[in-house]
């Protein structure tokens, strides 16, 4: 298989600057992210790690233009989502990046399948194509058969698996995906994470997990620790290693 | 582009039906109000229908033609020459079909006075041809006392109800009409009461006798002359079309307009025409009132059902929906309902109308006697109508609501960002 077409340009896939996000105002105003610069490259594989409450969740929602910044720069594909219309924006989420939520947030009127191949249709897939793409990928995340459910007739960990099927289907140049693996038991979530390998090896997708799962960390390449929204340690790693520093309690 | 509203379309249909209990209560307002709209206005329909009906067949027509001057003065002087009648006969033949044409005839019209032994009142007079009168004349329907005139009644003459009461006449009494004639001298003419009318209208009985044309045109010295040319037709559709061929014709046979004024009887009747018109708006302001409360509820529950999907439109727009197809969903959302709503209402106010009431609804109860509307008299049994014009009315309203309804929940569902996705509370 080819790389990812719009995969390996000469800009970084996502490179944030001096950015920073503030919630409320005056004593109770909330530093979610602070001060935060990192550059993530077209292919590359990271976990967004740190405790609860540390801005990972939110600093993904300012990549995925999804929320303004109170300062600094996004950029996807060397491109500022601050200067973009609302309309272009919507159109390089749909081109270019494929979301998994921390609550999976299917659409309660569609099937599993009509929920997965939602993007693909948008993006004007014929529908052979994204029968054949859904049942592939079904079948190997252990799907198949569930297709025809709407999500309240799937479990948490089936809801989940239907979420990430619908951000990576069709191979975006950039997944963003928050606690994918949070439902699940080994065996379900070691299955997504190899379907997640497969689409970065070969088609470079660029992923960007945010995750407290230890499984997932041990399989990123990079990791980078948040803490009270700004960037405690970035560092690059083998895969299937766990450094230490990862869990480590903050100390305050 | 279009696989984008096609799976948006999906979505509001799904959404429509996901919420079907709200979408019924929501909904069954609607349809009760244009359901009562559409009976309200079927029921004034069939009314008007009958107006028309009654006034034209008073003797105006759908299509009076007078001269133009004789509107204004009442007087013989100013009355259609015979030779003019024939062409304005022949340009109405030539202008309505053989179906839509039911009778075409000439009038003699005068004011006047009728003169019994005991007293004398001021009457309408008119002179009629029985022959061409008889079976489309209201006055031969209202005939309760003798009979309707007949084609070799010379003397003969119909009068009022009222007109018996204040001369004291019975049938087979005489009474002198006077008039003014052609040479502007006051001309008597003697007849015999041989039929009494009582058409409910009160100036209508009190104040009109009717006598064979030939011997109006005899006694007045109007020899082949008439004042007015009346044109029944079977429908009101079609009448503005026919009078404009009408005065076509006459145009190009040398009958000028100055000799000769054409009118529907909307224009011949403006009091009637007025009186139906008010009606008309009467019940749409009311009903549009009653109509704006349910568009509130309508509002409120689309609004309350966008505000409970916060989360949902949130994830279309992370997942590269614009604003546009969000609002577009909450819009197709809205109309499906509003746009059902409507329809379904307009069916029941039909299945009412024509089904429930097809024998007519009998409105006497309302008035506590007999029913005059703006000059003419109805029977109070009113079969509901609907007409082209409501329907295109009330289809515009449920249009209308429908949009102006959905405008500011779609707007308010833009208005969500994206970024309410990803918040974990459910
Ligand atoms: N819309 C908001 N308004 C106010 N404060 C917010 C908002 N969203 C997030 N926060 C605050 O910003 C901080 C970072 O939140 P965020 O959701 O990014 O954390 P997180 O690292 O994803 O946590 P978790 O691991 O629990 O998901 C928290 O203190 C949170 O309370
Ligand atoms: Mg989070």
């Amino acid at each position: 298989m080819t790389p990812h077409p719009n995969g390996d340009g000469p800009h970084p896939a996502v490179d944030t600057h001096e950015l920073w996000k503030i919630f409320g105002e005056g004593s109770t105003a909330v530093h979610a992210v602070q001060n935060v610069s990192i550059a993530i490259e077209p292919g590359e594989f990271v976990a967004l790690c740190g405790p609860s409450g540390s801005g990972k969740t939110t600093l993904v929602n300012l990549i995925g233009g999804l929320t303004d910044p109170t300062r600094g720069t996004v950029r996807v594909d060397g491109r500022d989502v601050g200067a973009m219309s609302e309309r272009a924006r919507a159109q390089l989420r749909l081109e270019r990046i494929g979301f998994v939520f921390q609550a999976y947030n299917l659409l309660p009127v569609l099937s599993a399948l009509e929920n997965a191949e939602f993007p693909l249709m948008l993006r004007g897939a014929g529908r052979e194509e994204r029968r054949r793409e859904v049942s592939k990928l079904f079948e190997h995340i252990g799907l198949g058969g569930l297709e025809d459910r709407r999500p309240g007739a799937l479990s948490g960990g089936q809801q989940q698996r239907v979420a990430v099927a619908r951000a990576v289907l069709g191979a975006p140049a950039l997944v963003l995906a928050d606690e994918p693996t949070a439902n699940l038991d080994t065996q379900a979530s070691d299955n997504l994470l190899e379907v997640m390998e497969v689409l970065n090896r070969e088609r470079g997708v660029t992923f960007i997990f945010c995750t407290h799962d230890p499984r997932v960390m041990r399989r990123a390449r990079r990791i980078i620790r948040l803490v009270d929204g700004h960037v405690e340690r970035d560092a690059e790693k083998e895969p299937g290693t766990l450094p230490d520093w990862v869990l480590e309690p903050v100390d305050t | 582009m279009m696989e984008r509203w096609v799976v948006v379309a999906r979505i509001a249909v799904r959404n429509v039906r996901r919420q079907l209990r709200r979408s019924v209560l929501t909904s069954s307002a609607m349809v009760l109000g244009i359901a009562l709209l559409m009976f309200v206005r079927a029921l004034e329909g069939g009314a008007h229908l009958m107006y028309v009906d009654t006034a034209t067949r008073m003797g105006t027509g759908h299509i009076a033609m007078e001269h133009p001057d004789y509107i204004g003065s009442q007087d013989v002087e100013d009355r259609i020459a015979g030779a003019d009648l024939d062409r304005a006969v022949q340009a109405v033949r030539a202008s309505a079909g053989p179906d839509e044409l039911v009778a075409v005839f000439p009038r003699v019209n005068v004011g006047g006075l009728a003169q019994s032994a005991s007293s004398s009142i001021p009457v309408r007079i008119g002179g009629v041809d029985p022959t061409l009168e008889r079976d489309v004349s209201f006055f031969a329907d209202k005939v309760v006392e003798g009979r309707y005139l007949e084609p070799d009644d010379r003397l003969e003459a119909i009068i009022g109800a009222g007109v018996a009461e204040r001369l004291r006449l019975e049938l087979g009494s005489r009474l002198v009409l006077m008039a003014a004639g052609s040479g502007g001298e006051l001309e008597s003419q003697l007849v015999l009461v041989t039929g009494i009318f009582r058409t409910g209208v009160p100036e209508v009985d009190r104040g009109v006798v009717q006598l064979p044309l030939a011997t109006a045109r005899e006694w007045l010295e109007l020899g082949d002359d008439a004042t007015s040319v009346s044109v029944i037709l079977s429908a009101d559709r079609r009448t503005e079309a026919i009078a404009s061929a009408i005065r076509q014709r006459l145009d190009q046979a040398g009958v000028a307009p100055e000799g000769l004024a054409v009118r529907p009887w909307w224009e011949a009747m403006p009091d009637l025409h007025a009186g139906l018109r008010a009606d008309a708006v009467q019940t749409y302001i009311m009903l549009l009132i009653l109509l704006a409360i349910v568009a509130l509820a309508v509002v409120n529950s689309i609004l309350m059902a966008v505000l409970n999907r916060t989360r949902e439109f949130g994830v279309l727009r992370a997942l590269g929906l614009n604003r546009r197809s969000v609002g577009g969903m909450v819009m197709a959302e809205g109309l499906i309902l509003t746009l059902a709503s409507g329809l379904a209402g307009m069916l029941l106010g039909l299945a009412i109308s024509v089904g429930l009431f097809r024998d007519g609804v009998d409105i006497s109860f309302l008035f506590g006697g007999d029913v005059a509307f703006a000059g003419a008299v109805v029977d109070p049994v009113i079969p509901p109508a609907i007409l082209a014009s409501d329907v295109i009315a009330i289809i515009s309203i449920v249009v209308a609501m429908g949009i102006l309804a959905t405008l500011y929940p779609a707007w308010q569902a833009t208005r969500i960002e994206p970024a309410e996705a990803m918040k974990t509370d459910e």
